[in-house]
């Protein structure tokens, strides 16, 4: 294949994850393949008969630049473009039908790196859109998982329900954060 | 600086109500290198304004001054500060500037004015008329005793729908010192419109048919606030939305940036539906709502619109619809504000303070915004409403007022949170009627004086958020440690400074602000996460000293300083760093004449010890750090009983706030036991004369030791 067919197939490979990603989806490699052969790429994905399309493709995503992918909930990798589906989006979108990983997933990361709890009210809004039952009911599944036992809850002096792990915020540090937080917008 | 070509438009409309003179100066030849703002009313109080003078005194001054940005397209653009011996610094009345947003900055500009100079006292009232070079001072009998609203459609009326209108209601004309002065109906700035009134100015109306001039080169001026608005956020420059979105790798629950797609306008007619993406420049004014911010969700249905000031396009004054309040409380549907403004009435009842989602809450804001737009009346940032809960529930008020004026005050009203009960209490503080209405009308230091309550009582309970001379906190260590302890200390009034929280509450996780922290301020040490604060470092006096130049400079330049400075801006391509080199780039431009950062910085800091210099002077004193730069107890105390540097605590340790001020006066250039400049630091900054007045007096380190 020339140099030419090689770039055309990048660009065509990049494209269409970026596709994806502008439709706030998460792209895997055979859906990937798919739509690129019904573009025409048949050819330049399988040089020779015995080649696998899938490998060859495999090769062509990971030179794409700024492209990120991930293993799935699934255990299908999956590619996004960052810069229209960014990281923390993508891994929402991949939790989005399993709840309690949602949860978990989100928890751990607000204790870890900002480091805050989160109101359960966010869960309500979009783009989680959870029923406030999905939420307590997630949140009790999660209690009585092994591997979730650093989720746990606080309530603030005036009720509000906050969301932590114990593994990256200690409880006192954690409802320090929830009353400062809950009492920002009488201190504008 | 010799900056003549741009962004002044070069005069200085003085006029003198004693005499009915009228008069203009150059701008540049005497103020010039005080830029704008507060810079040039620090200037008229110190060159004519004695110590000693008083805020209702005809000899003080009030000097309604622009920037030199205002009146341009430059981002949030629209300040005008009010300079003036401000009347509720206690116990004795000190320097100090209201502010305000709205239109009337620009307007004084395209009329041909850098600032305005009141003085004197006129007779009988008027107003001030101002059509481009034809001022006059004209009578206002007619509009003395009138709200602020139909003072402004009177005057817009006889002036024609171009003007804008700063007026004062009720409490100015009573020469409240809580009285305010309020532009374009809801724009207000606290505390000078009782000096208004003193002087018997009922309004200024501004009409202006001229244009600010850039003399840069104009397509690297498009190029500049195109690239200003990439990095603005939203309200407070909050550079990450409160909700998770494809385009952003953060988010932040508390984020002030919470519009968003399928959120709506409800009020609006028709309502206007979000859409799009917000990270586009032109979407800008979507990301906030500061009505659904602070009063919850609900509040999307009542929204009209986002409003705001000139050339801003973040909208932070939310107008909002709400015709219940019309039957209820006979008030108009409609009002406008944002922050402590918005909540005004809200937060004097403890069941409805910071409430969410509340429909009483909601009306009880609206009459708030509704009768303290109207009578001008100042909240001193909440401790108005702090005020009335303490003297209430702590028994101050059954125990000192006499028996006959508290059974008329609705107190049932109150204790079941009506908000009817507003509809009493406003008036009565603006008319200074009772025991009541005259100690709320004077502010917090009144209630000491007045009823022989020992400042303590306010100054070691936290929930009053008092913090010193008749103020509160505004934004100390809840938020910022050490460096809000220390920019807490520096003002006669509170301290009016969103440098430094703005960075704090961006919405940035940590590791993040510590990476721009150490790329402006020298190193991530330079911030702490809240609550979790290490020992006082040379580099938060530094920020700290930068927080408190860049708002003086916001005020001289006349952008908003509640929106800026852009530090950290929403773009993860420039490691979501924002410009520190913005304001000294525009000026530039504006003017064309060449300004780094630095030197604009400088420029800043003459400014900011200007500020230092007439408070030593009127206060009589160079020891500022033991009479002047005080704290409250209660930042030394933990309701827990934590001790200093506990995580999860604010509490501060005494001996390290000690050394957080060395710092902070080392890195000023002061002298680190009286935290006074010496004559040799007024003359580095271009400020000699200051330094030789204030030496003759003996009131520099040298000599007045």
């Amino acid at each position: 294949m020339s140099e030419a067919d090689e770039d055309d197939l990048a660009r065509a490979a990049l494209e269409t994850v970026r596709e994806a990603s502008a439709a706030m989806c998460l792209i895997a490699a055979d859906e990937i393949l798919e739509r690129l052969l019904a573009k025409g790429f048949a050819e330049r994905l399988q040089t020779t008969p015995e080649a696998d399309p899938c490998l060859r493709l495999a090769a062509v995503l990971s030179g794409l630049p700024g492209i990120a992918s991930f293993e799935s909930l699934s255990g299908r990798t999956v590619y996004h473009d960052p810069a229209l589906l960014s990281r923390t989006y993508a891994r929402i979108l991949d939790h989005k039908d399993a709840p309690e990983l949602l949860l978990a997933a989100e928890i751990r990361s607000n204790s870890r790196d900002y480091t805050r709890p989160l109101p359960v009210e966010l869960f309500e809004k979009t783009p989680f859109d959870l029923a406030p039952e999905t939420i307590e009911a997630a949140l009790k599944a999660l209690s009585c998982g092994q591997e979730f036992q650093d989720i746990t809850s606080l309530t603030t002096a005036a009720g509000a329900v906050y969301l932590f792990s114990t593994r990256y915020l200690k409880r006192g540090y954690a409802v320090f954060l929830a009353e400062q937080d809950a009492s920002l917008t009488m201190n504008p | 600086m010799a900056v003549r070509s741009g962004g002044f438009v070069g005069k200085v409309l003085r006029v003198d109500l004693s005499t009915g003179k009228i008069g203009t100066e150059d701008t540049l030849e005497r103020y010039g290198a005080l830029l704008g703002g507060a810079g040039i009313g620090y200037r008229v109080l110190w060159d004519e304004v004695p110590a000693g003078t008083g805020p209702f005194d005809p000899a003080n001054k009030l000097v309604f001054a622009a920037g030199v940005l205002v009146g341009t397209s430059v981002p949030c653009n629209g300040r005008t500060t009010i300079t003036t011996i401000f009347p509720t610094c206690w116990p004795r009345p000190l320097v100090g500037s209201g502010h305000m947003g709205g239109h009337f900055a620009a307007k004084l500009k395209y009329a041909g004015y850098d600032a305005l100079i009141v003085e004197g006292k006129a007779e009988r009232p008027v107003w001030l008329m101002i059509r481009d070079a034809h001022v006059e001072i004209r009578d206002a009998g007619h509009l003395w005793g009138t709200g602020i609203r139909r003072t402004t459609l009177e005057l817009s009326q006889e002036m024609g729908p171009d003007c804008v209108v700063a007026a004062i209601g009720q409490a100015g004309e009573n020469q409240a010192p809580m009285g305010m002065v309020v532009n374009s109906v809801s724009h207000s700035a606290g505390g000078v419109g009782g000096v208004m009134g003193g002087k018997n100015l009922k309004a200024v109306a501004v009409q202006g048919s001229g244009a600010v001039r850039i003399a840069g080169d104009k397509g690297a001026w498009e190029a500049l606030v195109k690239f200003h608005l990439s990095l603005l956020g939203g309200n407070n420059q909050h550079v990450v939305p409160s909700f998770p979105t494809p385009q952003a790798e953060y988010y932040n629950p508390a984020s002030r940036w919470i519009g968003q797609p399928g959120k709506r306008w409800g009020a609006a007619k028709p309502p206007v539906e979000i859409t799009g993406a917000l990270r586009d420049p032109n979407r800008i004014a979507y990301r906030t709502n500061s009505a659904a911010y602070f009063l919850g969700d609900e509040a999307w249905k009542y929204t009209v619109r986002g409003n705001g000031c000139t050339a801003c396009p973040i909208r932070c004054h939310t107008m909002l619809k709400v015709p219940s309040v019309t039957t209820k409380y006979g008030i108009p549907d409609t009002a406008q504000n944002t922050c402590v403004a918005l909540m005004f009435g809200r937060s004097f009842f403890t069941q409805l303070a910071g409430k969410k989602n509340s429909e009483t809450a909601i009306e009880a804001c609206m009459v708030g915004m509704h009768l303290a737009d109207d009578v001008g009346l100042w909240s001193n940032y909440g401790q108005l409403q702090r005020d009335l809960r303490k003297l209430y529930e702590g028994g101050y008020l059954k125990a000192r007022l006499g028996s006959k004026e508290y059974a008329s005050i609705p107190w049932d009203k109150y204790d079941n949170a009506d908000p009817a009960f507003l509809l009493d209490l406003i008036p009565r503080i603006a008319n200074r009627q009772g025991e009541l209405g005259e100690v709320l009308s004077r502010g917090t230091g009144a209630i000491f004086d007045h009823w022989s309550i020992p400042e303590t009582e306010w100054a070691k309970d936290h929930t009053t958020t008092y913090w010193k001379m008749g103020h509160p906190k505004h934004h100390a260590n809840e938020d910022d440690g050490q460096c809000g302890v220390i920019i807490n200390t520096q003002y006669n009034r509170d301290a009016q400074c969103h440098s430094h929280t703005n960075f704090v509450r961006n919405g940035l996780p940590l590791a993040v602000q510590k990476k721009l922290a150490a790329a402006i301020w020298g190193s991530p040490d330079a911030l702490d996460a809240p609550g979790d604060y290490t020992p006082a470092n040379v580099h938060k006096a530094r920020r700290a000293k930068w927080s408190l130049l860049r708002k003086e400079l916001h005020d001289a330049l006349g952008v908003c300083n509640w929106m800026g400075p852009w530090a950290a801006s929403p773009l993860q391509e420039r490691g979501y760093a924002g410009d520190d080199s913005l304001e000294s780039k525009f000026l530039s431009l504006a003017t064309g004449q060449t300004v780094d950062r630095e030197g604009l910085d400088r420029a800043a800091e003459r400014i900011f010890t200007l500020h230092r210099a007439l408070t030593i002077r009127d206060m009589g004193q160079v020891n500022m750090r033991a009479e002047h730069d005080l704290v409250p107890p209660w930042i030394f105390e933990d309701q827990n009983g934590a001790a200093p540097f506990t995580k999860g605590s604010i509490r501060m340790d005494p001996a390290d706030i000690a050394r957080a001020m060395d710092f902070y006066y080392e890195v000023m250039g002061w002298d680190k036991d009286t935290g006074a400049p010496g004559k040799a630091r007024y003359a580095e900054l271009g400020l000699a004369d200051v330094g030789d007045t204030l030496a003759a007096a003996k009131l520099t380190p040298e000599t007045g030791k």
